[in-house]
């Protein structure tokens, strides 16, 4: 009983423990906004050296998703050993960039003595964050760990195609799977696909970002709607989706004339057919 | 730095790609002196420097500039043993080449 309420600092008023809930707590407070941004990404180095600032001083995005944390395979080029860090140069054929890894002062003599030892043209995976100083990115290394089977470069590299293309242009179309089950319908050759909507809709849809999709099949399932329509706000914390995207989605749709405004400029409602 | 990249290519890319540096994944067919047959969804002529250590049967990567006359002058070459899967490397060529925002600059 005491374990779970300072576990999950819902008593933070209670006397015993009030310190440690309460700190506790508020760390996970902070960390909570950016645990969603923290996805571990398989991605190529093409990508890294690509993504940009969406203004100046934001967070880096890629394919429109931030990224921090990436995973990506490559060759070691150069390796140059400081006393704190080692910093690896390396190519995975798309492009070239700087690792650098901190050296762990009690496990110095496990990397250095066993073979784990990284030399020049040793196919590697790396885990790490991406940063970027004086405008030069870099990874900030967690984990470099040597490839022992080659193919795992080419699984990597259909891995990242695969990400990128789910963030470009929406995943596979799943009827059945729950939440997104619309989604699969409005897809095509499910049998639910008289499900309202008419084929133009759907081929409309089909054209449309998964947010706007997303956003459009919350308006049409929600029973709330009717012809007052649904605010953004409401549409935003049910999807999911932030408020600045769920705006986007919506005015996507606006424009594809899927829905309609109804009291203000930010209430919607789907255009009936 | 940065813009240094080697596209991934099989043997009916090299047309595309004459005087550049390209990266080549394939099984040896005929090691011939300083010569190599390497096939990658067809033979491809590999110029070996006298750094290459490499096995006929085994995969191998190739990085190096494409000639004229459509061999290639190897740069590096990295030896990838027996357990290669050439469909798996000759897909993902293909794959890297619709989706050149992801591969190529």
């Amino acid at each position: 009983m005491g374990y779970a309420s300072q576990g999950y600092g819902a008593q933070g008023g209670e006397d015993g423990g009030g310190f440690m809930t309460s700190s506790q707590q508020g760390s996970q407070g902070a960390t909570k906004s950016k645990y969603a941004e923290d996805t571990l990404r398989p991605v190529t180095i093409k990508q890294i050296l690509d993504c940009k600032e969406p203004y100046p001083g934001g967070d880096l995005t890629l394919d429109g998703a931030p990224i921090s944390q990436v995973t990506f395979v490559g060759q070691v080029r150069s390796v140059n050993a400081q006393t704190t860090n080692i910093t690896y140069t390396v190519d995975d054929g798309t492009g070239m960039i700087d690792v650098k890894k901190w050296i762990d002062a009690d496990r110095i003599n496990d990397e250095m003595n066993s073979n784990n030892h990284i030399v020049p043209d040793t196919y590697v995976r790396i885990f790490g964050r991406l940063t970027t100083y004086n405008n030069r990115k870099h990874i900030g290394a967690h984990c470099v760990r040597i490839i022992r089977d080659f193919n795992e470069v080419n699984y990597h590299l259909l891995e990242a195609t695969y990400v990128h293309l789910l963030l470009t242009k929406g995943g596979p179309q799943r009827p059945g799977q729950t939440g997104a089950a619309t989604v699969g319908d409005i897809g095509g050759d499910s049998m639910f696909v008289d499900q309202g909507f008419n084929s133009d809709v759907q081929a409309k849809l089909a054209a449309c970002s998964p947010a706007a999709r997303t956003v459009f099949n919350f308006l049409a399932d929600n029973p709330m709607g009717g012809n007052e329509g649904v605010h953004v706000n409401l549409i935003a914390s049910n999807t999911r989706l932030s408020y600045r995207d769920a705006l986007d989605a919506g005015n996507e749709l606006l424009s594809h004339g899927l829905i309609y405004c109804t009291m203000d400029d930010e209430t919607w409602a789907v255009m009936e057919c | 730095m940065g813009n240094i990249s080697t596209p991934r290519v099989t043997c009916s890319y090299l047309n595309s790609y004459l005087g550049r540096n390209v990266l080549i994944v394939g099984k040896v067919m005929e090691l011939r002196g300083d010569e190599a047959i390497v096939d990658a969804d067809g033979n491809i002529t590999v110029h070996l420097n006298r750094e290459a250590h490499l096995s006929k049967g085994n995969g191998v990567q190739v990085i190096g500039k494409v000639n004229p006359d459509l061999s290639i002058k190897a740069l590096t070459t990295l030896d990838l043993g027996t357990e290669v899967d050439f469909t798996l490397a000759n897909t993902v060529v293909e794959i890297s080449h619709q989706h050149p925002e992801v591969f190529h600059s």
